[in-house]
């Protein structure tokens, strides 16, 4: 075994890792490595499924990027009570990287678009500018002759534009791009329409809601919610228009929780159901509510994307299209701020301090042949490659490195 | 604030001489803005400009081109000269390409180490200066509930837990009310209040008080308004700030999601009067008014939450003038509101008509952790590090926690400590 590798062996913390919830308290530790073993049986049998499912060359990866989150409000002893999914339920059976650096821009629109095209990029933070080398989806499209539908983007945030689906490399680009739709945009819309036309009245009543978020669909601002669907800007195409009414009306009748991140999964859900794409990125953004210093809120963010990550993977055990045959991968776009810091600790990311770039990575399903805590730090720009070789669409000129521990 | 409002001979005299050709291009948009509106800084913020520009006039040519080789060489790393780079105020467009830039921590390095000589410089010159005690003083009303078990387990074992007791309905109902005020309790030693305890000190700005709703100010402003003194501290209403709060908040909702077009609205903000919008303490003073145009529009939930205006007013008064005395009272905020929750509105009641409810357990948490930022705010700075008592208040648990010097008196006492003990305590240090 490789001397930065260890399964389900404990072994005492190094100075460097203190902070990982699994070196910090014997008995944390303990009941994760005994959860992990009992994890080994189910993988394993996972695994020989998969490898059927590779010879069908029927591989499917989906990537859960959360926004900024603290390694001591997640895996910290004391961050434990806010993922209680990732921890108990999805850390078992799962090969988790405790330290994936972010070593560029901690801004949203580069930290995103470095994981899902190997570089680090540094362009607009605001999205005007597409990333500068090929995003996953283009090398996927272009080597393997995918169609579009077979790559998505449902993202909530709101620093994200289309340009996140293309890069502006030559021999790539949009012809070879993501459909990307943001969700939580929608609802903005809607909300503004109805506050211009004095109808806000209607967002008390869920039916209400519903006709409101219905108007604003069949708007022809597509450009404006940031939605490039099917090449369409100025339309919303006729093959997408019934899942987003689907998750739409899922949203507003669930009886649950009403946030952005909520109806992105609702989103990324129907677009699974239908279009079963086979490189899906969903990106939950509920935890920058911290940008406006509320820790309570940007606590109820992790706990969110917690459940919905948990609900996604349940989505992918349940669905036929995605059961034994994908890889889901899940993992902030970076920290956030220490306490102290003079850029205001939890409310950004902007410090070059560990807090900000040492973030975690939990990888799930058919490319993992074992539960394994991987205590060798990587890079977010190593999952592109990884995730690429997967796919058989083995990118050149990446900074990042292929990852040996995923099955490849 | 009183404060001449022209650059002081000596260093219109440095100027004058070309002394900032020496400075490499990316200190220039701060120090061009500062110099443009050193009507607007506080003193101690004058002081600190003044102190790098006259190191630099005591190098010479051979000295300051040493000092600031490093930045320069990462400059020419980073293309800076290529940039569309404002050299007369700091714009979001010149952050945007130092940020982005793959030297940007390395530059940051370098222009530290640049302000870090001329501190140098100048605590070598003032070495015999007489350190002054100050107090930051933190209070988690009665309306946010705490749980005692775990009150003060982010602070660590900074300081010390103490138990509060109340000898009068007055204190009880408002301990921060009573410690700022200068009723008599039946243990004090005499009435002064904090607020009395500031006599020697020159410049309102040394004094300030936030508060995230506005009975602490409203209070204070009752006992002001009978003396014929001008206002004698800073004070800051969240919620008497709705006007300014909101009309700039109406502003910014008008940026496209553009560097560019960010850096126009910023500009036009700018220049905005805000006088029509601001409350009489704050219309008075031109520094103040600027702290918090400055304030709205560096984010961080200024605009949004009473909770985070207080926290970050703190942040930004330790930074700027180094206040010897800051107060700061937390408040209560609303529930995200069904559906329109999906983003922070500032003006959530007027995009969902749903009743606001309070959020009492997220207020109190949100206060908890804010309530140590201020005081981590303050720690980074030299003046508060060894002379500085922090007393946060969680008033629904008649408990203090207390971070200070080891000669503070109430560090050593035993069992409940009577509100006006510790007011006399307080007073006592501060003068």
């Amino acid at each position: 075994m490789n001397n930065n590798v260890r399964d389900s062996s404990i072994e005492p913390c190094s100075n460097n890792d203190r902070e990982f919830v699994l070196d910090a308290s014997k008995r944390a530790f303990i009941r994760a490595a005994g959860m992990l073993v009992a994890g080994m049986m189910l993988p394993q049998v996972h695994a020989d499924e998969t490898r059927l499912a590779e010879a069908s060359s029927d591989e499917k990866v989906v990537i859960v990027i959360i926004g900024g989150v603290r390694r001591i409000e997640t895996f910290s002893l004391e961050g434990l009570e806010n993922i209680p999914h990732l921890f108990s339920d999805l850390l078992p059976k799962s090969l988790f990287y405790p330290h994936a650096r972010n070593e560029g821009v901690t801004a949203h629109f580069n930290a995103i678009s470095s994981i899902l095209t190997g570089n680090w990029q540094r362009v607009d933070d605001w999205g005007k500018l597409a990333p500068a080398t090929p995003t996953l989806f283009e090398q996927y499209r272009k080597r393997r002759g995918a169609d579009r539908s077979d790559t998505w983007v449902v993202a909530s945030n709101k620093a994200l534009t289309s340009l996140i689906g293309a890069s502006s490399a030559s021999g790539y680009g949009p012809a070879y791009g993501a459909n990307v739709v943001f969700p939580k945009q929608l609802m903005l819309m809607a909300i503004a329409d109805a506050l211009r036309t004095g109808r806000t009245a209607n967002m008390v009543d869920r039916n209400n809601v519903e006709l409101e978020l219905e108007s604003a669909m069949e708007g022809n601002n597509y450009e404006g919610l940031g939605w490039n669907v099917f090449d369409a800007v100025d339309r919303l195409d006729p093959r997408v228009e019934s899942s987003i009414k689907t998750a739409v009306a899922s949203f507003v009748h669930s009886g649950g929780p009403t946030s952005g991140d909520e109806l992105t999964f609702f989103m990324s859900r129907e677009v699974m159901r239908k279009f079963s794409p086979r490189v899906l990125v969903v990106v939950f953004s509920d935890v920058e509510a911290a940008h406006f210093g509320s820790y309570a809120l940007y606590q109820a963010g992790i706990r969110t994307a917690d459940r919905l990550t948990y609900q996604m993977w349940n989505e992918i055990e349940n669905n036929e299209g995605y059961r034994g045959k994908t890889t889901m991968v899940i993992l902030p776009e970076f920290g956030r701020d220490p306490d102290g810091s003079s850029t205001n600790g939890f409310f950004n990311h902007r410090a070059n301090e560990d807090s900000t770039r040492d973030t975690w990575m939990m990888s799930l399903g058919s490319a993992i042949d074992k539960p394994q805590i991987i205590e060798r730090p990587i890079r977010h720009i190593d999952l592109c490659p990884t995730l690429g070789g997967l796919l058989g669409c083995n990118g050149a000129d990446m900074q990042g490195k292929c990852l040996t521990e995923f099955r490849r | 604030m009183t404060a001449t409002n022209s650059l002081p001979d000596d260093l219109q005299a440095a100027l004058d001489k070309g002394l900032l050709k020496r400075f490499p291009l990316t200190f220039l948009p701060f120090i061009n803005q500062q110099l443009r509106e050193w009507q607007f800084l506080f003193p101690n913020e004058r002081r600190s400009v003044a102190r790098l520009l006259f190191y630099v006039a005591s190098l010479n040519e051979e000295q300051s081109s040493v000092l600031f080789h490093d930045v320069r060489a990462v400059e020419e790393k980073m293309g800076v000269r290529h940039w569309q780079l404002s050299t007369s105020e700091q714009t979001i467009q010149n952050s945007s390409e130092l940020a982005r830039s793959p030297y940007f921590q390395e530059w940051r390095s370098a222009v530290q180490t640049v302000f870090d000589a001329a501190d140098k410089h100048e605590v070598n010159a003032r070495e015999t200066t007489k350190r002054q005690n100050r107090l930051v003083l933190l209070d988690i009303p009665q309306s946010l509930p705490i749980q005692a078990q775990d009150a003060w387990k982010r602070w660590g074992n900074i300081g010390r837990t103490v138990t509060l007791s109340f000898d009068s309905s007055e204190q009880m109902h408002s301990p921060m009310g009573f410690l700022l005020s200068n009723q008599r309790g039946p243990t004090s030693s005499d009435s002064s209040g904090l607020l009395e305890a500031r006599n020697h000190l020159v410049s309102a700005a040394d004094i300030w008080i936030v508060d995230a709703g506005r009975s602490v100010i409203d209070a204070v402003l009752a006992t002001e308004s009978s003396t014929t003194d001008p206002a004698r501290a800073i004070l800051l209403s969240y919620n008497r700030l709705d006007a300014y709060r909101q009309a700039f908040s109406h502003e910014m909702n008008s940026m496209r999601k553009d560097l560019a077009d960010a850096d126009a609205v910023f500009a036009r903000m700018r220049k905005l009067d805000v006088i029509p919008w601001c409350p009489p303490e704050v219309a008075a003073d031109p520094a103040v008014r600027e702290f918090l145009r400055s304030l709205y529009l560096s984010g961080n939930g200024a605009v949004i939450f009473g909770n985070s205006f207080v926290e970050w007013a703190a942040s930004e008064a330790f930074r700027r003038a180094r206040p010897h005395f800051l107060a700061a009272s937390f408040g209560l905020r609303s529930k995200p509101k069904p559906f329109t929750s999906v983003a922070v509105f500032e003006n959530p009641d007027q995009v969902n008509p749903l009743p606001a409810v309070d959020d009492l357990t997220g207020s109190a948490l949100d206060a908890q952790v804010l309530s140590l930022y201020v005081w981590l705010a303050a720690s980074r700075y030299e003046e508060y590090q060894h002379s500085t008592i922090c007393v946060c208040l969680a008033e629904s648990i008649a408990q203090a926690y207390i971070v200070a010097p080891p000669e503070c008196s109430l560090l050593t006492e035993q069992g409940p400590i009577p509100l006006d003990r510790m007011r006399d305590a307080l007073v006592t240090w501060m003068n």
